[in-house]
C-alpha cells in the first residue's frame, strides 16, 4: 500500500515537526515527522465552540480526519472527535457537507 | 453544584425582546433552582451548518452557570417547549475546567523548577537519526 501523503490544506496549518527524515525501506524518500498540534500549542481544552480550530480537522465533506493523516495524538484525537460531535449537534459544523 | 454551559439557537426572525424573554426564562429557572448565572454571551445571528426547522440561520446564545442537575432538566424542558428555540446543547464543564487548571499548575511548577532563560544549550539532546524524539507534552 502506498504511504498516504499529507493533505495540502493540513500542511499549512500544522507546526513543523523538525526536519527529521525517515528513510523508507526501498525508496529513499523523506517525510516530516508529524507532531500533535494540541501538544505543541499546549491547548488544554478543545472547545467545541471554536469552529476555526475544529474545521482544520474535518474534511471537505465534514468528516473527522483520521489521526494518521493529521498526526494528532490519541488522547487529543479523542477529545477532538468529541468536540466535533458536540459542534455538529448545535449546527456549528455539518454532519455531511456536500462536496 | 456543577458548572454548566448552555448554548441554544433562537429563530433569527425573533425580535430582541423575544430573545430577551427566552434568556430571562432560563435565568429564572437557574435562580429558582438555587444556582447562579456566570455569563451570558449573545453571539448574534450565524449561519447554521445545516438547516434546522427550515431555518438557515440562527441567533446563538451562550450561558454559563452553576447549578444542580435538576435545574438543567428544568432548563431543557423550558427550551424544548419554547417555539422560538431551534436547538440547544448543555455541556457540563466543571471537570474540564478542573483539568485545565491542573495542567496549568503542572506547567507552572515545571517552569519554576527549571530556570528557563540561562543555559539553553544542554537542553538540546543530540538527535540520533532513526530514533523518535521524546515527546515532551503527553497527556
Amino acid at each position: 500500500m502506498p504511504e498516504q501523503r499529507r493533505r495540502p490544506i493540513a500542511a499549512s496549518q500544522r507546526p513543523t515537526g523538525g526536519d527529521k527524515a525517515i528513510a523508507g525501506t526501498k525508496k529513499q524518500y523523506f517525510r516530516r515527522r508529524k507532531v500533535c498540534r494540541f501538544c505543541v500549542e499546549k491547548i488544554d481544552y478543545i472547545d467545541y465552540k471554536d469552529v476555526r480550530l475544529l474545521s482544520a480537522f474535518i474534511s471537505e465533506r465534514g468528516r473527522i480526519t483520521p489521526r494518521r493523516i493529521t498526526g494528532v495524538c490519541t488522547p487529543h484525537q479523542r477529545r477532538l472527535s468529541e468536540a466535533v460531535k458536540q459542534a455538529r449537534n448545535i449546527a456549528l459544523l455539518p454532519f455531511a457537507a456536500n462536496a | 453544584m456543577r458548572v454548566y454551559e448552555e448554548l441554544f439557537i433562537v429563530k433569527p426572525d425573533a425580535t430582541e425582546e423575544e430573545i430577551g424573554q427566552v434568556v430571562e426564562q432560563v435565568q429564572s429557572a437557574i435562580i429558582s433552582g438555587g444556582g447562579a448565572v456566570a455569563k451570558i454571551d449573545k453571539w448574534g445571528v450565524r449561519t447554521l451548518a445545516y438547516r434546522v426547522r427550515k431555518q438557515g440561520e440562527g441567533y446563538y446564545v451562550l450561558m454559563q452557570f452553576n447549578s444542580g442537575p435538576e435545574t438543567v432538566k428544568e432548563i431543557e424542558r423550558r427550551l424544548r417547549v419554547s417555539d422560538l428555540v431551534l436547538k440547544f446543547l448543555t455541556v457540563r464543564i466543571d471537570e474540564k475546567l478542573k483539568r485545565v487548571e491542573k495542567r496549568k499548575k503542572q506547567r507552572e511548577a515545571r517552569a519554576a523548577r527549571r530556570p528557563a532563560p540561562p543555559a539553553p544549550a544542554p537542553e538540546q539532546p543530540v538527535s540520533v537519526p532513526g530514533t523518535p524524539e521524546p515527546q515532551s507534552e503527553k497527556e
